[in-house]
Parts: C-alpha cells; structure tokens; sequence
C-alpha cells in the first residue's frame, strides 16, 4: 500500500504553489498527497511528513501553468481563496489544480461544483471577493500632519495587497498607507509611484498626527450620515446587518468621540 | 467699491452659514432621493486625477435606517420656486433655507472622496429664481470638479424641469448618470400633487437624454475617445402611497420606461408624510414599506426574469400579495408548469422557480455538464431548497413527497417568508439594499 505523503507548506502563495510543484514532481498520482499549511497537531503513525521551502522559480512555474491552463480568473479564485485563514486551503487548491489540469476540466474547473476541493476553493475564494468588497467600501482614511492618508484595517483574511491595485487607481497622485493591525503589514502607495508591501514595522507614534483639518471633515461626514438617515425607516438591525460591528471600530463615522 | 457694495448685500440677504449647518440642512432635504452607484460603469483612473467607478457599486456607510450611504447625496439649494406638495422644500413651507456655492459643494466632495467616505456626487436641486438659472449653477459645479479638480469618479445629477435643453445636455457630458424625477406615476396625481409641473416637461428632457446616451454610442464606435455623455445611463424616482394608483398601474409605467425610455432604473419610493397636506394620505402605520419592496421585488422580476408585467398581475387582480413575493405568487398560480426537471430545464423556465436566483440558474446549466445533479449539488450551488421543493424534480424524483396543492404551499412559503428575519428586515429597505443583497456571489 503507497505510503501518505503530507507537504507541510508556509501559509502563503508561494508555499502552497511550491508545495503543488513538489507533489507534481513525485509522478506518483496525487490520492495519496495532502498539502498542509503548518504543522499538524495529530501526527499519523503510517505517513510521511515533508517540510517544503517556498521557492520563488517553482512558484513562479505553477502560477504560470495555472493563469495558462486554467484562465486567469480561476488563478485569481485560487489566489483568494489562500488569502483566508482556512486550514484545508492547500489542500483544498492543490486537488482543484488536479481537477483542473490531470482532469482536464481546464477553465471551467471552478463550475465543477461536486467536487468538494473545488467547492471548497469556491467558498473560499468567494469569501475573500466579499471581505476585499467590502473593505474597498469601509476603509476610511484619515489625513496625517504631511498629508498622507492612513488607514488602520483587522480584516478577515490577508487581503492588503487585493485592495491597493483598487486604491492605486482610485488615488494615484496621493501618499497613502493601508495598515493591517492583524498581521501586522502595510500597503504603501507613494504618490505617483507602484505600491509596495511592508511588514514588521511599528509606525512612529508622532507620524501620526493628524493634519489640521482632519478633524472638521471627520465631523463633516458624521454629521451627514446622522443626517441622511429617514427616521420614519430606522432601522438599526438592518444597519448592522450590512455594516457588522468588527468594520465598524475603524470608521470615524461610528467612533465615539 | 462695486464688489463692496455686492458683498454687503450678500451679507444682508443670507447672513454667513458655516459649511457644517449648510450641509445639515441639504443632506436632510436630499434625503427621499433613492440613489446607488451600482450601474454597472466601470472607468479606470487615467493616472492623472483622481477617481474611478465600480461596477457593482461599492457603499461606504450605512445610516440609521439601513440604507446604503455611497454617495455624497446633497440638494445644491433647498430654495424653490415651486409648490409641490409631498415636498419638505416647498415654497410655502417655513424651513431654514441654505444654498452652498459650487466651490463647497466640490470642496465636500474632494476632501470626502479622498478619505474613501464616498463613491461620488449625487446632486439635485431645489429650483432656485428659476429652472435654467439653477442648472447652470449645477453644471458650473460639475465641470469644476472634472477639470479643475479633475474628478473621476462618480457623479449623477438631477436635470431641473423646465431647464433648457442645452444646458440638459451639459450636464450629460460632465455626469455619469442623470435622472428627472417622474414622481407620481400617472398625469392626474401630477397634477395634483405638483401643479407646478408637468409631465411634458419630465419626460421631455426623459426623451432627450436618452437620445443623447444612443447617438453618444455611436460616436464611441467611431471615435474612442469621443466624450460621454451618461456613461451610467438615466434613471427615475416615483413616490408609492400618496395617490391611489394600483401597483399595476405603476408597474406599467416602469415597464414602459424601461421599454420606451431605456431607462437604467427605476425606483420606488414609500411616501413619508412630511406636510400633513389634506390632499395627502395620513399612513398611521407609516410609510408603506412593504409595497415598496414588492414593487422592487417586481422591478427585480422585470429587469433579470424576463417576466412581463402582464404576467404578474391584471385588471382584476391589480395588487401584490403582500403575504409572498411575486414570484412565488406567480409560480402557485402556474402549477400546471411545475414541477420542472433541474437536469433539463432551460436557463428561462429554472429562473422561474421561487428558490433559484440568476446566480444559482447559471451555475446549475454550468455544473450539469459535468454529471447529473442531486439535491446536495443543489443546496451547493445555493437553491434554497425549502422554497423550491415543491416546484422542482432531480432525476425525476421530488425531494421527499409533498402536496402540490396552491393553498397548502402558499401557506408554508408564506410561514417561511414571515419566519425569515432577513425578509423581514429586508422589506424595509430600499432599491438600494435589493441592490446590494442580490450582489453576485
Ligand atoms: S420642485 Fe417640487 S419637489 Fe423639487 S424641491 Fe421644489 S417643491 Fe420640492
């Protein structure tokens, strides 16, 4: 009986594609292959474990063989979908590749919805689409002292380099920074220039003084949301429903001052 | 010393208001405006501004009554000229009066826009000295935006009635949807309830824009980078509940709007009392949201189910069920068609049955390609199988065996809508939330 290989992998794209790359690499079939995101809490007696590197030539290969055979917007769907914080995402975008490339449902892979990888992937991924959605909609920046804009998000998932492409286009002459407190990373975009990733940098406390008219339109638009609600129609359920609680500590038109 | 003297009389007519109580008093007169971004414009920025639009729209912030906040949704001046009587800005009603200039209204804009407060500009107007004066001063704002802060992003204005058709097709060029307000659906209630004006002069710049919007499209097949003119399309307002039409009447007009006029939406807003007028109904139990969702919910079925009106409802049954939705009623009034195979049915007749959206009915044809389907693949693909159960076979087999019998199912669709907090709290919402709760998933 074939042995079970588990590739532990980082959680990151370049982990998990390194980790398809290697299991290709065995040609032994893929049913006894599992790709695992860090280490498993119980290890089995009769399998294997192997500890992969991320390497940026084998991840750039997948990415290629996936966008070529697979359309790029499965490899955007198999992007998101790593973006979360599940633990059977390797898994669960390693076998769709399979689906999609041994199987040869190619880039229609991700309408195969009774596979269960490849519903999984969809969940996923689909999960992301509506956390980036919505932070493009609930980022709220605030002027600093130099006139940059900043922002401070906790999103769900890892999603600060799927928003800057969206904000990059929106504010291309502006100086903005996109922070995620959760994991601890920065979106910089200077103005006019590409926007890079940065992580495990503590801001500077006094960089973060705000300009001299941040506050008057922080009031502004508090005010007007007060304002533009129908008391007849109150809703508050409603509000909360679409706008949940955890996006709501980071809007200044919901802080308490 | 001429500027002197205007200065001062400026000071005497409109004494000094700060930005803050000027938006206060105009965000609160916008507010029955129904508006959303999502229109489907998609615009990349040029790199050179600033600014983009969204297809599927994007909401910033949702207000106390849960609708969505996407725009900077502000009247140019709560001033009028006219009387109509549904409206808080009427000329004989006493309430404070502000006008911002075109330079705060941009001011606004930008310094929101740039904080991600909004998507864009929703600007209409009271009728200031007269219509074509208070158009020119939108489209002064609105060109400033574009050119001298080059702006991008999304705009949609209001065209005045009565306003010149040149400076109609101004605001065209500089706007990215437009819309004139047909407020009450038929001619009798207009000239009831706004006797100042008329339909020719609604659905003249109605027709004008829309002519606009197809020649510009020709254009666009020739010259890329010709102007554009309403690149979201126009859209249009009508008040529910303060006249006596029938929702088959005002679903006929939306009908007709979208046929004839090509318009993008339309919307339905549930009268709120604000004059206590004796020529308008005193709704005790306020405004009547429920109709105003199933008239979405029919607008819905129009627009993306290929129903007709004529097939929702008739002469002699002119209202919605207001216990289930269109569909549903539609679909116990039609048994003799169900219940339908999944694994053979077409895109059309799948759309039909309560419990498969326009999401689920694609990915249904998409997903039989590759095997039969089952109820499990179902409940993936997102039916909602206890609405469709009654109405669908997998394998020829229904799901478990039940009574198809139009009152015993009415009863148990009408127990779930009811048990369903997200309808109930869903109904009062606006087009704006039918919008965003139907977004693609
Ligand atoms: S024209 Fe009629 S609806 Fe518009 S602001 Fe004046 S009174 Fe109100």
């Amino acid at each position: 009986m074939p042995e079970e290989k588990y590739l532990i992998c980082e959680d990151s794209i370049e982990g998990v594609f390194t980790g398809i790359y290697d299991a290709y690499a065995f040609r032994e079939g893929h049913e006894h292959l599992h790709i695992q995101i860090g280490e498993e809490e119980n290890l089995r007696l009769f399998a294997s474990y192997l500890y992969i590197t991320p390497d940026l030539v084998k991840t750039r290969k997948v990415a290629e063989t996936i966008q070529k055979r697979l359309g790029a917007d499965t490899y955007m769907s198999i992007c998101r979908a790593l973006a979360t914080e599940d633990t059977e995402k390797g898994q669960a975008v390693y076998q769709t590749v399979v689906d999609g490339i041994t199987r040869g449902s190619g880039r229609r892979v991700l309408e195969n919805s009774m596979n269960p990888h490849v519903d999984a992937v969809f969940r996923l991924s689909r999960c992301a689409a509506n956390e980036i959605h919505r932070l493009m909609e609930f980022v709220r920046f605030q002027e600093l002292e130099q006139g940059i804009l900043y922002s401070k998000i906790g999103p769900k998932c890892n999603i600060v380099s799927f928003l800057m492409p969206h904000f990059a286009d929106r504010l291309p002459l502006e100086n903005f920074v996109i922070y995620d407190e959760k994991r601890d990373l920065y979106g910089v975009h200077p103005a006019g220039k590409a926007w890079y990733l940065v992580s495990g940098m503590e801001p500077a406390p006094e960089s973060l003084q705000l300009s001299e008219q941040e506050a008057q339109y922080q009031e502004l638009f508090t005010m007007f949301c007060q304002t533009i609600a129908i008391k007849e129609r109150k809703n508050l359920k409603l509000q909360q429903q679409m706008l949940p609680l955890r996006f709501q500590e980071y809007m200044v038109e919901f802080v308490k001052k | 010393m001429e500027n002197r003297k205007d200065t001062a009389m400026e000071m005497r007519i409109a004494p000094a208001m700060s930005l803050m109580d000027k938006l206060n008093i105009l965000a609160d007169a916008a507010k029955y405006d129904v508006s959303c971004s999502s229109s489907g414009s998609s615009r990349r920025g040029d790199g050179k501004g600033i600014g983009n639009t969204v297809a599927a729209g994007l909401c910033h912030s949702f207000a106390a009554d849960g609708r969505c906040i996407s725009l900077l949704k502000i009247l140019f001046t709560n001033e009028c000229i006219f009387d109509c009587k549904y409206c808080m800005n009427r000329r004989s009603n006493d309430v404070p009066r502000a006008s911002f200039t075109p330079d705060e209204v941009c001011e606004l804009t930008m310094e929101f826009y740039r904080r991600n407060y909004i998507e864009g500009l929703f600007l209409s107007s009271g009728i200031l000295y007269s219509p074509d004066y208070t158009m020119e001063l939108i489209c002064q704002t609105l060109y400033k935006l574009r050119t001298v802060h080059r702006f991008q992003g999304y705009i949609h204005v209001k065209a005045i009635p009565g306003a010149d058709a040149a400076l109609i097709q101004r605001a065209g060029f500089l706007a990215d949807r437009m819309s004139v307000n047909l407020e009450l659906p038929t001619a009798e209630s207009l000239q009831k309830l706004a006797p100042n004006k008329h339909r020719k002069t609604i659905l003249r710049p109605m027709k004008q824009i829309q002519n606009g919007i197809a020649q510009n499209r020709d254009e666009l097949v020739l010259y890329d980078h010709a102007p554009r003119f309403c690149e979201a399309g126009q859209s249009t307002q009508m008040i529910i509940g303060a006249t006596p039409e029938s929702d088959y009447q005002v679903m006929a007009v939306a009908e007709s709007l979208y046929q004839k006029f090509a318009l993008k939406r339309v919307y339905y807003s549930a009268f709120v009392n604000v004059n206590e007028d004796k020529d308008l109904p005193a709704l005790p139990g306020g405004p009547p949201l429920l109709r105003e969702h199933r008239l979405y919910q029919a607008d819905w079925l129009l627009r993306f189910y290929d129903f007709t009106v004529d097939e929702l409802l008739t002469e002699d049954r002119p209202n919605f069920n207001m216990m289930i939705d269109p569909k549903a009623d539609w679909a116990v009034r039609h048994l003799e068609l169900f219940p339908v195979e999944i694994n053979r049915a077409d895109y059309r007749m799948l759309l039909r049955v309560p419990g498969i959206g326009v999401k689920s009915a694609r990915r249904i044809i998409n997903a039989r390609r590759f095997g039969r389907l089952h109820f499990e693949d179902l409940k993936k693909i997102g039916v909602v199988l206890k609405r469709a159960l009654y109405f669908i076979t997998c394998n020829g087999k229904m799901m478990y065996p039940t009574k198809i019998e139009e009152n015993y199912i009415v009863r148990n669709l009408t127990y779930q809508s009811l048990a369903s907090r997200k309808e109930k709290q869903l109904f009062a919402a606006d087009g704006m939330q039918y919008e965003q709760m139907s977004l693609p998933l």
